[in-house]
Parts: structure tokens; C-alpha cells; sequence
């Protein structure tokens, strides 16, 4: 059996590639694949705490957490649309209108 | 069966009833609602003679009527209620007397000389008439206060009923503002009553007078504040009370309104100064008589302040040139002496200076206004001259009122002011200590101003109706109606009369009892009765006073005996067919008397020289400081605020980065925290 911490690492490791990519990238799809990959990270862990218990709640919410992420990136791709169409590009630093 | 004393509301509520109906219906009704006032008055005033003679009956009347609002726990509660014993049951008839002679002139001196806004006049009399009473019948110290506003807001409109003209809307304004400063001490001494005792009643189980006794005999405990004693805090609580009686009575140093309220019309004059607003003063210290008389230190000042007022206010009355000026001038001396009297424990003497003084007061007004009526509104009294033989009855009645006035035996004034004098000599003597020191100089001050009264007394009768004509309006005077010579005939004969009720000094004389007014103010309730309180007067706790058992024939010779000479002085130097301004001989001192000892200069000095600079500092350090510090803190927050929010780039990769990093730095301070690194 692998043991759960490898389980950990695997999921820390998507994390920060998330973070890394949300960080230094500008373009909003790519942002949404980092949030995306941030997601998953948090899945590895509810999967992995599951199987480590023995206990099907975290497996449940695992695929609670997949129909959510489908639905967000429907919400994501909308607004990356709207991005498109106001601001000439899917640049995300380029909408600084909502600021003080 | 219902008793006369159930219908003692009515006594006030007839009154309102004109004051409503002439207010909404006056301006339909023929004499602008001027019968109705008469009716209601003269009802109130049959009423008044019917609970009279109930009281003499031996009856009293006592009766809550309305709780306003009660205190948590029903500590406190705020009444009215009507107390009905034999002082108010005597003021009421004195009130509605005068009020419905008041009433009967005004068709002579308003309707008859074409005024307009009568409704309004007639209204405001009514309404006058009415707080009055509801004052004078007034149960608890509260309710009392509410009326002497009353009061004080109808004499405010009545003196500036001439609204048009310069002088009588800053004549009421005036008056309204003096009245008030006083009104304000008084405010705080009926809240000081209610949280010493818990109760403000005049009279009954809960009375405030029979507990501040009862707590000064040590048999119970009341809240006293600053860390004073008993003795010391009633004396603060009566002061308190006073500055409302020195106010409205026009005793110094707030008696300047009161000449300034003659510009008004001269039968408000007379009920002001006669039966209401300036009554109202002295009857309430003679309301809740059995409080000041346990505390000598207030007796003293009221003495002091009496018998300094008498003084100072007969010394200005003798170079005044109008007529109702030098009355003006009379009635504040007058009603020094009621002071003075309630100050030195004659409690009847004052009350029986305060009912002749209300008959001739309103006579002298009243006969004033028909002398005006017919001077053409002329008031100054060097143009008059001569009318004597013009106007016999007005002559007579005036006459027996200056009598009165003046002191001289056996008009009415003189049994009521040679009492006070006598009870001011008698407990000067007797008292031992500062007290009676006091006494002694507020006595001598009142026995000055007795030849100072009659003096101006008769300067302004032998002035007005004496020798030669001046002018071509005294030639010619206007003429005019019953409805001017009937009050002034029975208030001529009643001043005349009057003083027949208590002679004490004929009773030394001759051993027969004629002091009946005495009798009259010892029964009714039993702690409001005269020899209660002169047992409280003399006893220990209270202030100690004690009679030196002299006669009152010689005091009253003697005060005669001044008066007599101020009124040969005056005979001496006006009764001549061309009268010239021997005043003028005082030179300076005539300038000063004449400027009423520029009372109203240093007054008004006061509020621009002193107040205002004050309040400017107030208002600085308001707009300064406490507006500063508020104004300061809101724009240290918008500075901080507007270098703050450039936080907010708007470029979501900040955020991000600004997250992360939040996140990191709260794992890292976990980490340390929780030894993760260890």
C-alpha cells in the first residue's frame, strides 16, 4: 500500500504548480488551468485522507468537487469572455477599472 | 351630596372657557368677546365668594385630580390636584374680584376708544385669569411651577398686545426673559424638591413643608446632595424656589421688567400687578410658608431683600414724570414690604398687605387708565393738572386708593403695612443673634420707605388732579362710561375698607378682638395654619425667631408719622395752582433715581460686557476644541484612507501574490509557533 504521505507530497507539489502558474502567468485562460490544477490538488487530499481511513465521505466529496469545477470553468470560460470583449485581449492585468 | 368645593374646578375652568371663546369665536360676538371674559369672570368670582364662605364653614378641599406621570416603583409622581384652605380660597376671591373689574373697564378703555385685535385682548385676559387661578388653587409645587410659566407667557403677550409699535413687544420680551432667569433657579428647586422628599405637595400625608419638619426634628431621613446637612440643604432648596418669586414678584435685582411692562395696556397693568403675575411671587412663598420657616438664612435674605426693594423702588417713584411709571415704581416698593414681612415670620401681615394691596393696586391702575382715557393717552403727569373737579369719582376713588397706598389711617394700606413693620420690630427685638440684626435693618429700610411712599403717593395726586390745567387736553378732558367708574367705585370703597378686617394696634388699644384675619388664616389644614407656623417660626429647629412682646400701637404711630410727613411734603411742594420740579433740586441724584439707578445699564452691561464675551470663549472652545478633536480624527482617517487604498491596483495578480503571501507568512508563523522547525 502506498502510504498517505506520498499522496501529500503529490498534491502539495500540484498545488504550488498552480500557484506558480497563477502567479507568473497573465493570460486568464491560463489562470483558470492554475485554479484548476489548485482544485485538484485539494482533491488528491480529500481521495487520499479517504482511502487512509477508510471512509467514503472524502471520496464523495471528491466528486462533489469535480460537477463543482465543471460548473466554475463554465463561470470562468463566461468571464474570460467578457474580458475578451472589454478589453480587447484575455490579459489580466490590463482590467484594473474596479479599484478604489 | 355633592359640596360647594366640588365645583372649585370650575373656578379655573370658566376663565379657559373665555379664553376659547373668545380666541375662536371673539371676532363674531359684539364687544370682540368681551362678555364672555365678563361672564366667565363673574362666575368664577361667585364660585370664588360661595368656597369662601364654605371654607369659613370649617370645610377644605384637597383633592388629587390627574396623575401625568409616575416615577419608577410609584417613587415620584406628578399630580395636579386642587388644594383649597383658606389663603387660596382668599386669593381666589381677590383674583376673580379683580378680574372681572378688570374685565368691565377694558369695555371702557378698549372697546370704547376703538382698539382693534380685542378677541385677542380679551383672550389673553381670560387665559391670564385662569393660569392664575390654577396657580393660586395649585396642590403640589409642580403644578404651581406650571401655572407661574403660564403666567409669566399671558403677561408676555398681554404687555406686547400694541405689537406694531416700538416699545411694548421689547417691553414683553423683556419681561418674558427677567421673569424667566428666575423661573430657571425655580425649575431646579422643584426638582431639588422632588428628589429631596420624594413628593411635592403642598399639603396632606406627603406634604414637603411637614416633612422637611419632621426630618429636622431627626424623625426621618431625607436625600440631601453636596455633602450638606439638612439645615443647610433646605436653605439652598428655598433660595432656589425664591429666585422664582424674585423674579416674578420684581424684587431686586430682577424687578426691572416691571416698569417696562406700562407699555402694555393699563388694565393689564392693574391685573398684573394687583391680583396676578406679580402676586403670584409672594403667594407662593406664603404657599409653602411652613418650608421657609425652618430656615433662618432664607428668612434673613428674604427680609433683606424685601425691605431693600421697598427702599430702592419708593426712592426712584419720586421723580417719575408718568403716571403709571410712579405706580410701577409703587407696586415692586409694595411688594417689598409683603417680602419683608414674610422674611422677618408675619406671615398674616403679609397676606394682609397682599389683599389690600391687590384692591388699591387695581384701584389706583384702574383710575390711572381713566385718567389716561381721558388725557388722550397722555401719561405724563406734569401735563395733567386741575382734573379734579372734571372727574369727581375718578378723584375720590383715586384718592382713597393713594390714601391707601400711602398709609394713612383708616384706609386699608395702613393696618397691612403698619403690621409688617410692627412684625419686623417685634421679632428684630426679640431675635437674638444676626438674625434679628437683619430684622432691624430690613425694618428700618421699610420704615424710610414709608415716607418715601407717601411722598410720590401724593406728588402724583396733587400732579394729576390739583391746581391749574397744563395742557388743553386737561382743560378739555375726554369723558367716558359706568363701565370706568363702576370698578373704580368699588374698589374705592373696598379700599377704603378693607383694613377693617385685621386692626391689630386699635385691638392693643382697646382690648376688643378685630383681628379677624388672624382667625381666618388659623384654621383650614393644620399644618398650613398661622400659629403653626409660628410654632415652627419659634421653635428650635425652625429659625429660632422670637417676639419682644412690644406694643403695635407706637411702631404704628410712628410709621403714621412718616407717612404724614411725605404727604405734607408733597402737599407742601405740589398742591399749588402752578407746581414747578422741585426734584430738580437733587441735581445728580435726580439723573441717577430718574435713570432707575441704571439698573437696566449695568444689566444689559452684564449680558454684552460679561456673557457675551464668555459665550464667544464657549463658542470658541466648541468650534476649537471639541469640533477639532471630532473634525481632526475624521481627517487623519481620510488621509490615511487615501494613501491606503492605492493597495487596490485593480491587476489581480497582486491579489494573488498578496494572498500567497498572506498564506505563507500565516504557515510560517504557525510553523514557529506550533515548533514544526524545532
Amino acid at each position: 500500500m502506498v502510504p498517505a504521505q506520498y499522496y501529500l507530497v503529490l498534491s502539495a507539489a500540484v498545488f504550488c504548480i498552480g500557484i506558480f502558474g497563477l502567479l507568473t502567468r497573465r493570460n486568464a485562460l491560463l489562470f483558470l488551468m492554475s485554479v484548476e490544477l489548485m482544485l485538484n490538488a485539494a482533491n488528491i487530499n480529500l481521495v487520499a485522507f479517504s482511502y487512509y481511513w477508510g471512509n467514503v465521505t472524502g471520496q464523495t466529496f471528491g466528486l462533489f468537487t469535480m460537477a463543482l469545477a465543471a460548473a466554475e470553468v463554465a463561470v470562468g470560460i463566461g468571464i474570460i469572455l467578457v474580458l475578451y470583449r472589454n478589453f480587447d485581449g484575455v490579459d489580466v492585468t490590463n482590467a484594473t477599472t474596479m479599484r478604489w | 351630596m355633592a359640596g360647594i368645593l366640588d365645583f372649585a374646578p370650575a373656578i379655573v375652568l370658566l376663565p379657559f372657557l373665555s379664553f376659547l371663546i373668545a380666541l375662536g369665536a371673539g371676532r363674531y360676538m359684539p364687544k370682540g368677546g368681551a362678555l364672555a371674559g365678563i361672564g366667565a369672570t363673574a362666575g368664577s368670582f361667585v364660585l370664588s365668594i360661595a368656597t369662601f364662605f364654605a371654607v369659613s364653614g370649617g370645610q377644605t378641599y384637597n383633592q388629587h385630580i390627574y396623575t401625568w406621570a409616575t416615577g419608577a416603583g410609584d417613587a415620584v409622581s406628578l399630580d395636579f390636584g386642587l388644594l383649597i384652605d383658606p389663603l387660596s380660597s382668599m386669593m381666589l376671591v381677590i383674583v376673580t374680584l379683580v378680574a372681572v373689574l378688570v374685565h368691565i373697564f377694558s369695555l371702557g378703555y378698549m372697546n370704547d376708544e376703538g382698539e382693534t385685535g380685542l378677541p385677542r385682548y380679551y383672550a389673553g385676559l381670560g387665559l391670564f385669569t385662569a393660569s392664575m387661578l390654577a396657580f393660586v388653587v395649585s396642590s403640589n409645587l409642580l403644578m404651581a411651577f406650571m401655572f407661574f410659566e403660564l403666567v409669566g407667557l399671558c403677561s408676555y403677550l398681554l404687555i406686547g398686545f400694541w405689537f406694531r409699535q416700538q416699545g411694548p413687544p421689547s417691553a414683553a420680551k423683556k419681561a418674558f426673559l427677567v421673569t424667566r432667569f428666575g423661573d430657571y433657579f425655580f425649575l431646579i428647586g422643584v426638582v431639588a424638591v422632588f428628589a429631596t422628599f420624594g413628593s411635592a405637595a403642598f399639603a396632606g400625608p406627603e406634604a414637603f413643608p411637614v416633612l422637611a419638619e419632621e426630618a429636622l426634628h431627626g424623625e426621618h431621613a431625607v436625600n440631601t446632595f453636596l455633602g450638606m446637612g439638612e439645615q443647610a440643604w433646605f436653605t439652598v432648596v428655598g433660595l432656589l424656589v425664591l429666585g422664582g418669586v424674585v423674579g416674578k414678584s420684581a424684587q431686586f435685582p430682577l424687578h426691572t421688567w416691571l416698569p417696562d411692562a406700562m407699555e402694555g395696556p393699563t388694565p393689564v397693568s392693574a391685573l398684573i400687578h394687583a391680583a396676578t403675575m406679580v402676586a403670584a411671587g409672594v403667594y407662593l412663598v406664603a404657599r409653602m410658608y411652613g418650608f421657609y420657616a425652618l430656615t433662618p438664612t432664607t428668612l434673613g435674605i428674604i427680609a433683606l431683600v424685601g425691605g431693600f426693594t421697598a427702599l430702592f423702588a419708593a426712592t426712584m417713584g419720586v421723580v417719575k414724570k408718568e403716571i403709571k411709571q410712579v405706580l410701577a415704581y409703587s407696586t415692586i416698593s409694595q411688594y417689598g414690604y409683603m417680602m419683608l414681612g414674610l422674611g422677618v415670620g408675619g406671615y398674616v401681615a403679609s397676606t394682609f398687605h397682599l389683599l389690600t394691596h391687590a384692591f388699591f393696586k387695581a384701584l389706583l391702575f384702574l383710575g390711572a387708565g381713566a385718567v389716561i382715557i381721558a388725557m388722550h393717552h397722555n401719561e405724563n403727569m406734569w401735563d395733567m393738572g386741575g382734573l379734579k373737579e372734571k372727574m369727581p369719582v375718578t378723584y375720590y376713588a383715586f384718592l382713597s386708593g393713594s390714601l391707601a397706598l400711602a398709609g394713612i389711617v383708616p384706609f386699608a394700606g395702613f393696618w397691612s403695612k403698619d403690621e409688617i413693620l410692627y412684625e419686623a420690630l417685634n421679632h428684630g427685638l426679640g431675635t437674638d443673634g444676626g438674625l434679628g440684626t437683619v430684622f432691624l435693618i430690613a425694618y428700618a429700610m421699610g420704615l424710610i420707605a414709608v415716607f418715601f411712599t407717601g411722598f410720590y403717593t401724593f406728588r402724583m395726586v396733587f400732579l394729576t388732579f390739583h391746581g391749574e390745567p397744563r395742557s388743553e387736553t386737561a382743560r378739555d378732558p375726554h369723558g367716558f362710561g359706568w363701565n370706568v367708574k363702576f370698578p373704580l367705585a368699588v374698589l374705592g370703597v373696598l379700599a377704603a375698607v378693607t383694613g377693617l378686617v385685621n386692626m391689630a394696634p386699635v385691638e392693643d388699644l382697646t382690648g376688643i378682638h378685630l383681628t379677624f384675619l388672624h382667625d381666618w388664616l388659623d384654621g383650614g389644614i393644620s399644618s398650613l395654619t398661622a400659629h403653626h407656623y409660628l410654632e415652627v417660626l419659634e421653635s428650635g429647629v425652625g429659625a429660632g425667631l422670637h417676639p419682644a412682646g412690644i406694643g403695635s400701637i407706637a411702631p404704628g404711630l410712628v410709621s403714621l408719622a412718616l407717612a404724614l410727613a411725605g404727604a405734607g411734603l408733597a402737599y407742601r411742594l405740589y398742591n399749588v395752582p402752578e407746581p414747578v420740579e422741585h426734584t430738580d433740586k437733587l441735581g445728580s441724584i435726580k439723573t441717577v433715581l430718574y435713570n432707575n439707578y441704571y439698573q437696566d445699564e449695568y444689566q444689559v452691561w452684564i449680558a454684552t460686557g460679561v456673557v457675551q464675551p464668555i459665550s464667544r470663549a464657549l463658542d470658541k472652545f466648541d468650534q476649537g476644541i471639541v469640533d477639532g478633536v471630532v473634525n481632526g480624527v475624521s481627517s487623519v482617517s481620510l488621509f490615511a484612507g487615501g494613501r491606503v487604498k492605492r493597495i487596490q491596483t485593480g491587476v489581480v495578480s497582486n491579489y494573488a501574490a498578496l494572498l500567497t503571501l498572506g498564506l505563507t507568512a500565516l504557515l510560517l508563523g504557525l510553523g514557529l509557533l506550533g515548533g514544526w522547525f524545532a
